[in-house]
């Protein structure tokens, strides 16, 4: 369970967000809403515990580290995409045999070239070597930061899948996005307005 | 130690920084006796002081590129995310760094060291001072190096906040060389080395938490 309380960003001399409330259950999604540099990103941070300046409570009830994948999504562009994707499980001790990682890939459609550097992918290949990551990993709590941008339309449909799989399985999923996505049109919004 | 290989894979199919810092060095003790003199006698004194000085520069040119692609893909995010010990991963990016820049000079050492006419001994010397004192210029340098990331022109801020720093262990390290390994210098230098080791990743992590932050 996620929830916060009376959040509030103070940032470059105005409030980013105040006083936000928002309980996300098990099992249930929540989008975040707003336009550019409302603060969407910011808020993201804060419940990754990756920005502490803000006033208000943020609550994760036994959940364990969330997983946070936001515009940068660590993917090197040196390393190929299986070691990427060992790095970024071993820095949640994840220890997985490589069929698991071919697997996970395949699943988000990357199937050849998957001993060549990540440097001759293209973005949107990249991207979804790092949401390769979501199939592998045991976090209950995910935090997507516009994970759809950049994908192709069979990208967001494995993705929307693969979520809706986590939340059916319990999980808890908090994203925001600018396409519409219609599998989650009736999930629970989100609206960040800048204050002036 | 995955995360240890993770580095030197990626130094090892990008080596064109590790490359650039070691041509630096090699250029200028190549053109030194050319712009001073070709007098032996006159070099052989410099050397010491000279290779220190040339590895400490190259070690600064170095370290503001060995963080700029994790902060710019969002890696150092995850590994401030991770279970993993933040100082853990900041002592294995220093031991990158020691490896891509100051490892290259270590091993050159007895070459760069002929060119400038000096004796085999003093070369023993300079090798052991530098095995010693290097690793500590690595650490500040990765500390300096967080500090910067994601500000702009890091790389020239880098130097000016670091360098102070660096100044103690060269007049450890080069007087350490020149006196033919008189104890005093070389117990200041192995603990100038161990205090570094065991406060520097503690201090670059706490900064690498700001860092994200930003």
């Amino acid at each position: 369970m996620l929830q916060i309380e009376s959040l509030s960003c103070f940032r470059q001399d105005r409030f980013l967000f105040k006083d936000l409330n928002a309980k996300v259950l098990p099992g249930q999604a929540l989008q975040i809403v707003g336009e550019n540099g409302s603060g969407k990103t910011t808020l993201f941070k804060i419940l990754a515990g990756l920005f502490d300046e803000y006033e208000g409570r943020v609550i994760l009830a036994d959940a364990g580290r969330p997983l946070y994948l936001g515009h940068r999504y660590a993917v090197n562009d040196q390393l190929t995409p299986i070691e990427n994707l060992n790095f970024l499980l071993k820095l949640n001790d994840i220890q997985q045999a490589e069929g698991l990682l071919t697997a996970a890939l395949a699943r988000f459609q990357l199937c050849s070239g998957l001993d060549q550097p990540c440097a001759a992918l293209s973005e949107g290949q990249k991207k979804r070597v790092a949401l390769a990551r979501l199939m592998l990993t045991s976090a209950r709590i995910w935090l997507l930061d516009e994970a759809f941008s950049a994908l192709d339309a069979p990208g967001r449909a494995v993705l929307s899948e693969v979520c809706q799989a986590h939340l059916a399985s319990g999980g808890t999923l908090i994203f925001s996005s600018h396409q519409g996505i219609p599998e989650f049109a009736s999930a629970a919004q989100l609206h960040l307005k800048a204050e002036l | 130690m995955t995360l240890l290989l993770r580095e030197l894979k990626i130094l090892l199919r990008s080596p064109a920084g590790a490359i650039q810092s070691l041509m630096f060095a090699v250029l200028v003790i190549a053109l030194f006796p050319l712009a001073i003199t070709p007098d032996p006698d006159q070099l052989a004194p410099l050397g010491i002081g000279l290779i220190w000085v040339v590895t400490l520069l190259a070690c600064l040119l170095a370290a503001d590129k060995s963080l700029a692609s994790d902060y710019a893909d969002g890696s150092l995010e995850q590994m401030v995310l991770s279970d993993y010990p933040l100082w853990w991963m900041c002592l294995v990016k220093s031991m990158a760094h020691w490896v891509s820049c100051a490892l290259p000079l270590l091993l050159m050492a007895p070459i760069l060291g002929a060119m400038l006419a000096m004796p085999l001994d003093r070369i023993v010397w300079l090798m052991a001072s530098l095995v010693l004192g290097s690793p500590i210029l690595s650490l500040f340098c990765m500390l300096g190096a967080m500090l910067t990331v994601g500000l702009n022109q890091s790389s020239a801020l880098l130097p000016i906040l670091i360098a102070p720093f660096l100044v103690p262990t060269l007049i450890l390290g080069t007087q350490w060389a020149t006196t033919g390994g008189e104890a005093f210098y070389g117990y200041m230098l192995a603990a100038l080395l161990c205090l570094s080791v065991v406060t520097l990743p503690f201090a670059t992590a706490v900064v690498a938490k700001i860092a994200v932050s930003r």
